[in-house]
């Protein structure tokens, strides 16, 4: 097992050693990853002067859960690189697979050091720089178990996330080609996950609820977070369920893995 | 002229191949447009209008916006770009065409597979959900056609410029990135550009960048003025001329320095 870490921490030292070999251009590169992202956030910071609420949330509001969502999923899109399905499934179709299937090392850990895309620091930083805002902008009264909670509510964030790239890049086991659509759930549920749930028609909530738990992430821990009032009866329970919802599809999604490379049959190339 | 039109043709038989991406896309796009319209939708509130845009005119919007994503290869086209550092561009300066009119008939027929297949697509699938705004008048289709043909030539030269920036660096993807990137607030793409500040908007009104997708929903949405209609088409026009001409200068100067690598 220690070998194994140590061999992930070998490969992604040598993937972030030639990511750096141009200075200037990953600079830029980071730069404007973040700088682009944040115009999402800027747009509506700059409409917020015309409307003062969404649905009875300030724009510090927003910003607390837009910025935890950009730090989480940031991060998430720098440790889970080498799941990114558009990335495993280019692998899978030239055949890169086989030769991991050959060492003898833990699949999934060769997998997540394939790549560790150290220019998402970029996206990592907006999503920080938004949370400062939102901190600045917002009262929130800190007790002992909010501090405590903080990054439980993170570390589950990255789990989800990271749940949905490695069920991504499972199905390309089967279509080869990386389908896109599972960008509605990464990309499309992150933008989603950024705005207070109660903004989304009926079925789109119940469908993020009971089927996609994105609510547990974002929508209740924030409303604990901010003292917000529910629209509807909650149980008390309902915001700290996030490490349930994240690490449960953390751990769904690795299950699906394995059974994708149990039923693996290479493209021959 | 018909060299181009064969070109286009060919771009359009080969994006017709891109069966399965052409609907992931459309999904995506269709998705993305309904968490739009519900943020807007929760903006207005109670409001009925908000500068000059009612809600079913901001709705809308968000389905106009969505549906042009593809017609104007808006998150991001780097194929020159590519074509410079695979070497490609080798074949394709031989060609008897100029190069900027080759990248322009394959642009046409990529932009009009897209405008059928997931344009209007998506304004159909719209239009089952929302109750849309829809042009009354036949001037404003009219206006509607050249806006749409322009806001392509505006978009498709300013991409291509951008992808000249190839031929003096060797990883012009960053740079390309940032420029389209910029693209999405400045030209109305994630909000309407009437809700920003007055200063933000005449900030945007210098840059190219509305005339790709703001002149567009606001002649479709009708509210200009017909006086207003004819100005933003002449703007849009003056836009193309000026970015065309650009073009030209500056991949000029490029290929006079273009060293092919490999082969």
């Amino acid at each position: 097992m220690r070998s194994a870490f140590l061999t992930y921490f070998r490969l992604i030292a040598a993937d972030i050693r030639s990511q750096l070999g141009y200075p200037v251009s990953f600079l830029l590169e980071t730069a404007g990853a973040g700088l682009i992202i944040s115009m999402y956030f800027i747009s509506l910071a700059l409409v917020f002067q015309r409307f003062d609420n969404i649905a009875g949330w300030t724009l510090g509001e927003v910003a607390f859960l837009y910025g935890l969502i950009e730090m989480g999923f940031g991060t998430m899109d720098m440790i889970f690189s080498g799941f990114d399905p558009q990335f495993f499934g280019q692998i899978v179709r030239r055949g890169g697979f086989d030769k991991i299937l050959l060492r003898p090392q833990s699949l999934t850990l060769q997998v997540l050091g394939s790549s560790f895309v150290i220019r998402r620091l970029g996206r990592i930083l907006q999503g920080v720089v938004i949370f400062l805002i939102a901190l600045s902008m917002v009262e929130i009264s800190w007790t002992p178990v909010k501090i405590i909670y903080l990054p439980v509510v993170f570390a589950s964030l990255v789990c989800f996330f990271g749940g949905f790239f490695i069920i991504g890049s499972t199905i390309t086991f089967w279509t080869v080609e990386s389908i896109e659509v599972i960008n509605i759930l990464t990309y499309g549920g992150s933008e989603m996950m950024s705005y207070p749930m109660h903004i989304y028609q009926d079925w789109m909530r119940r469908f993020f609820t009971f089927i996609v738990p994105a609510i547990f992430l974002n929508y209740y821990p924030a409303l604990y977070f901010l003292d917000k009032p529910a629209l509807q009866e909650l149980p008390y329970f309902a915001p700290f369920l996030s490490p349930i919802a994240g690490f449960g599809v953390l751990f769904f999604a690795l299950r699906f893995w394995r059974f994708g490379i149990r039923h693996y049959q290479s493209t021959g190339t | 002229m018909s060299l181009l039109w064969e070109v286009a043709k060919l771009a359009m038989q080969r994006q017709l191949t891109y069966r399965a991406a052409t609907l992931a896309g459309l999904l995506t796009n269709f998705f993305f447009g309904l968490l739009r319209a519900a943020v807007l939708v929760a903006l207005f509130g109670t409001s009925q209008e908000v500068a000059g845009l009612t809600i079913q005119g901001a709705i809308t919007y968000t389905g106009l916006t969505q549906a042009v994503i593809a017609y104007l290869s808006f998150f991001g086209w780097f194929e020159v770009m590519d074509s410079v550092y695979s070497g490609e561009i080798a074949s394709a300066l031989l060609k008897p065409m100029s190069y900027f009119s080759f990248w322009l008939g394959q642009d046409l027929g990529r932009a009009l597979v897209n405008f059928t297949l997931r344009g209007l697509t998506i304004m159909g699938l719209y239009a089952l959900v929302f109750d849309l705004t829809v042009p009354t008048h036949f001037s404003q289709w009219l206006a509607l056609l050249a806006t749409l043909i322009l806001s392509w030539l505006v978009s498709f030269s300013w991409r291509f410029l951008v992808n000249l920036s190839a031929f003096w660096t060797p990883n012009a993807r960053g740079i390309g990135r940032f420029a389209f990137g910029l693209t999405w607030v400045l030209s109305g793409f994630l909000m309407p550009l009437r809700f920003f500040p007055e200063w933000f908007i005449k900030l945007c009104n210098l840059t190219p960048f509305p005339s790709m997708i703001n002149t567009v929903v606001e002649i479709y949405l009708g509210v200009l003025e017909s006086h207003e209609v004819i100005q933003a088409l002449l703007v849009q026009g003056l836009w193309v001329v000026i970015l065309v001409v650009a073009a030209h200068l500056i991949l000029r100067a490029g290929t006079h320095r273009l060293v092919i690598q490999g082969g």
